[in-house]
C-alpha cells in the first residue's frame, strides 16, 4: 500500500489528494494543512462584506467528499521537516510532534502575502487577506473605521475594496503603476480606473504609499506627499511562494524563487512533487516555467502532481492563465498573456483593439462589450485576450478563450469573430458539428447553413 | 438530455414568477415567508433578461457537450450520465470562475455568500418525483415549457414540409402555364 502525504489543503493540495486517490484507490492519502477547516479562499471578500461570518460559510472539501476518496485530513497542523533520505515528514499538530512516513509526497504549501517595506507597515490596522484569520482582523478594524486604504493590484484587492465600500467605508485604492497591471493592457486599466472612480472608489495611482502614520494604530497614509486619513490599511501587493520547508530539505528553487518542477510536477528530490502557489508552472504557449499563483492553474497542476505521486506518468504541455471577475458591476476577463506576463517569458507581443462585431451592435438585446484587446505573437497568432463588459461578457469571452487556447491566427479569428455567425450560430455550428448532420451534409454545408440561420436571426 | 426547457418569448410577460419559484425551490424551507429570511439567501438560477420589447427567461441549457464541464479544473461541474442535467458539486468548487468565462450563455453565477458557482440543476429532484421544474410550473402564461426534443422539432418539421410542398406546387403550376 502506497503512502502519499500532501502538504497543503487548498485547491492544489486537495486536488492532488483526490487525483492520487483516484489513480491508486488502495493508496493511503493524508493531507496536512494549517487551516482549521478547508475553506474556499475567494470567499474572503464575502467575509469582509459581511455575507458570511466565518470559514463555515465557505466550506469546501467537506468530510463527506474526503471520506468518499478515503483521504485522511490532519488539521490544523504544520509540516516542520521533510527527510527525503528516510522518507519521513515531521509535523506539529496541537503542539505535539508526529512523524509521517511516505512513499511519495506533494508540497502544496501555497504562498504568503508580501508586505512592502513602507515605514509604519507594522502598525496596528495594517492587514493582509490571504487567510481567514487575517481577514477577520480586517472585519474587526473596519467596524470602527470610516475610511480605508487598499494597496494592491490584483482582482482580490479590488474585491476587498468593493466589500469595504459595501460596508459603507470611504475606500482609497492605491496602486504604484496601474490596476491589474499583470492582467490588462494600459488602456484597459485606464478605462476601469475611470469607471471605478465614478462608482466612488478613490484612486491613488502613480506612486506607492510612502508612509503609514499614527501613534500605535494607523491614522493616515502618505501618498504623493498628502495625508490620507484612514484607520485601516489593507495590503494586497502580491504573494511570495512558501518555500521554507522545501529549501530546508534541499529542494531546488527556480529562477522565480518558487519551487522548481518539471512537466510532471516533480521537484529535484525523488518522489517529492510540488504544485500550486508554492511552485512554478509551465506557460502553455512557450513552455517556459513561470510563477502563476492562480487557483485554477494550481488545481490543474495539483491533479498532475497527485496522479504522478500515485504512480501515473502524466505530463503537461503547460497551463493557460485565464481569470474572470465581476467588480463594481463590470465583468472583467483576462485570458492568456498580457504585455507584462509576455515580457516574463521573453515573448514579443502586439496588442490590437477589438471592436464589437456588427451583429452584436444590431442585436442590442444581448448587449456588447465595453473594451477588448487581443494580443498576438510575432507569427500573428492570438496569445492573449482581455475584455470588459457590463453584462453577458462571456458570450465573447469563450470565443477569446478558444482562440488563445488554440493560438489561432489573428485574421482567421477576426473573420470568425466579426462574422454574423458569432452568437446564436456559433452555438448552432457546435451543435451541428457534434451531431450526425455533419456526416450527411458535410461540414462546409453545415457551416454555411449555420451562417444563414445566424444571419436570419440577426435580421 | 432528451428533454429541454424551451421558451416562447412572445408569451413571456417578464413577471419573474419563474425567478421566485426557482429561488424558493432552492431554499432550505421551500416556504416563501421563511425563505426570504434565510441565510445564505436562496439564489435564483433562471434570469429574465430584458431584450428590447421582450423578456427572455434564460437558464442553463444543459448542453450536449458542455464547455463548463470541460474547463472545470476540479471536476465540480459534472453530469452523472447522458440523461442527467449538468450540476455543480459546491464542495469541489474552488471559485476560480473559469466556467463563467466559458459559458456561451452566461448563465452561471457566483453565489454572493460562499463564492461558489450556482447553476440550474433542472430541478432533478422534482423530475424524479414526476413533477415539472419549478420555473416551468410557475409560469402563468406557459411561456416556459418542458418538452422533449421531438416535441420541439416535430412542428418545425411539419411546417417546413408544408412550405416545401406548397412551393413545389406553385412551381409546377407556373410550369404548366
Amino acid at each position: 500500500m502506497k503512502r502519499i502525504v500532501v502538504i497543503g489543503g487548498s485547491a492544489a493540495g486537495m486536488m492532488a489528494a483526490i487525483a492520487a486517490a483516484k489513480q491508486d484507490p488502495s493508496a493511503e492519502v493524508t493531507v496536512v494543512t494549517g487551516d482549521r477547516t478547508p475553506y474556499r479562499r475567494p470567499a474572503i471578500p464575502a467575509l469582509i462584506a459581511g455575507y458570511i461570518t466565518g470559514p463555515a460559510g465557505a466550506k469546501i472539501f467537506s468530510p463527506k467528499t474526503l471520506t468518499r476518496y478515503n483521504i485522511k485530513l490532519i488539521c490544523p497542523a504544520e509540516a516542520t521537516n521533510i527527510d527525503p533520505e528516510s522518507k519521513v515528514i515531521s509535523i506539529l499538530s496541537n503542539s505535539e510532534e508526529e512523524k509521517l512516513a511516505y512513499d511519495a509526497a506533494v508540497i502544496a504549501a501555497g504562498a504568503y502575502p508580501l508586505i512592502p517595506k513602507i515605514p509604519g507597515s507594522d502598525k496596528k490596522g495594517v492587514c493582509t487577506f490571504t487567510t481567514y484569520e487575517a481577514a477577520a482582523e480586517i472585519v474587526q478594524t473596519a467596524k470602527s473605521a470610516d475610511s480605508a486604504v487598499v494597496i494592491g493590484a490584483g482582482f482580490i484587492a479590488l474585491e476587498i475594496a468593493e466589500a469595504l465600500m459595501h460596508k459603507g467605508l470611504d475606500v482609497y485604492f492605491n496602486v504604484r503603476s496601474r490596476i491589474l497591471r499583470k492582467l490588462l493592457e494600459p488602456e484597459v486599466s485606464e478605462f476601469l480606473t475611470k469607471k471605478f472612480e465614478r462608482q466612488g472608489l478613490k484612486m491613488l495611482t502613480g506612486e506607492a504609499i510612502s508612509e503609514i502614520g499614527g501613534a500605535d494604530h494607523v491614522e493616515y497614509a502618505l501618498h504623493k506627499g498628502s495625508k490620507i486619513a484612514a484607520n485601516l490599511v489593507v495590503v494586497g501587493t502580491g504573494v511570495k511562494p512558501s518555500v521554507a520547508l522545501a529549501e530546508k530539505c534541499g529542494i531546488e528553487l527556480g529562477l522565480t524563487s518558487a519551487i522548481k518542477v518539471d512537466n510532471r510536477m516533480q521537484t529535484s528530490a525523488a518522489d517529492i512533487y510540488a504544485a500550486g502557489d508554492c511552485a512554478e508552472s509551465p506557460d502553455l504557449g512557450t513552455g517556459r516555467f513561470v510563477y502563476m499563483p492562480v487557483g485554477s492553474v494550481g488545481a490543474c497542476a495539483g491533479k498532475i502532481a497527485g496522479a504522478n505521486a500515485a504512480g501515473a506518468n502524466q505530463q503537461t504541455k503547460g497551463f493557460l492563465r485565464a481569470q474572470a471577475d465581476q467588480i463594481l458591476g463590470l465583468q472583467i476577463f483576462s485570458i492568456g498573456h498580457s504585455t507584462t506576463t509576455a515580457e516574463e517569458v521573453s515573448l514579443k507581443v502586439r496588442a490590437h483593439d477589438l471592436t464589437v462585431p456588427q451583429s452584436a451592435i444590431k442585436n442590442r438585446a444581448t448587449g456588447a462589450f465595453e473594451v477588448a484587446k487581443i494580443l498576438t505573437d510575432p507569427h500573428d497568432r492570438v496569445v492573449g485576450a482581455q475584455l470588459v463588459a457590463k453584462k453577458h461578457g462571456s458570450q465573447f469571452a469563450w470565443q477569446l478563450y478558444k482562440a488563445v487556447l488554440e493560438a489561432e491566427d489573428r485574421k482567421e479569428f477576426l473573420r470568425r469573430f466579426n462574422s454574423p455567425r458569432t452568437k446564436v450560430a456559433e452555438a448552432l455550428v457546435h451543435a451541428i458539428k457534434s451531431t450526425v448532420v455533419v456526416e450527411s451534409v458535410g461540414e462546409d454545408r453545415a457551416l454555411a447553413l449555420a451562417d444563414r440561420v445566424g444571419q436570419e436571426n440577426i435580421n | 438530455m432528451d428533454k429541454a426547457i424551451v421558451v416562447n418569448i412572445e408569451k413571456c410577460l417578464a413577471c419573474k414568477s419563474c425567478e421566485i419559484a426557482c429561488a424558493l425551490e432552492h431554499s432550505k424551507s421551500k416556504v416563501l415567508e421563511e425563505a426570504v429570511a434565510e441565510s445564505p439567501r436562496p439564489q435564483r438560477m433562471v434570469t429574465v433578461e430584458p431584450a428590447g420589447e421582450f423578456g427572455v427567461p434564460i437558464q442553463c441549457r444543459h448542453c450536449e457537450a458542455p464547455p463548463c464541464i470541460e474547463i472545470c479544473p476540479t471536476g465540480a461541474i459534472q453530469r452523472q450520465n447522458e440523461q442527467s442535467p449538468v450540476t455543480v458539486d459546491q464542495d469541489l468548487c474552488i471559485g476560480c470562475k473559469l466556467c463563467m468565462l466559458i459559458c456561451p450563455f452566461g448563465v452561471l453565477r457566483i453565489g454572493p455568500e460562499g463564492r461558489a458557482i450556482t447553476k440550474c440543476d433542472m430541478c432533478w429532484q422534482r423530475l424524479e418525483d414526476g413533477q415539472e421544474p419549478a420555473c416551468v410550473e410557475a409560469c402563468p402564461t406557459k411561456a416556459l415549457k418542458l418538452v422533449s426534443l421531438e416535441e420541439v422539432t416535430k412542428p418545425k418539421r411539419t411546417a417546413a414540409s408544408k412550405k416545401l410542398a406548397k412551393e413545389i406546387k406553385k412551381k409546377s403550376k407556373s410550369e404548366e402555364k
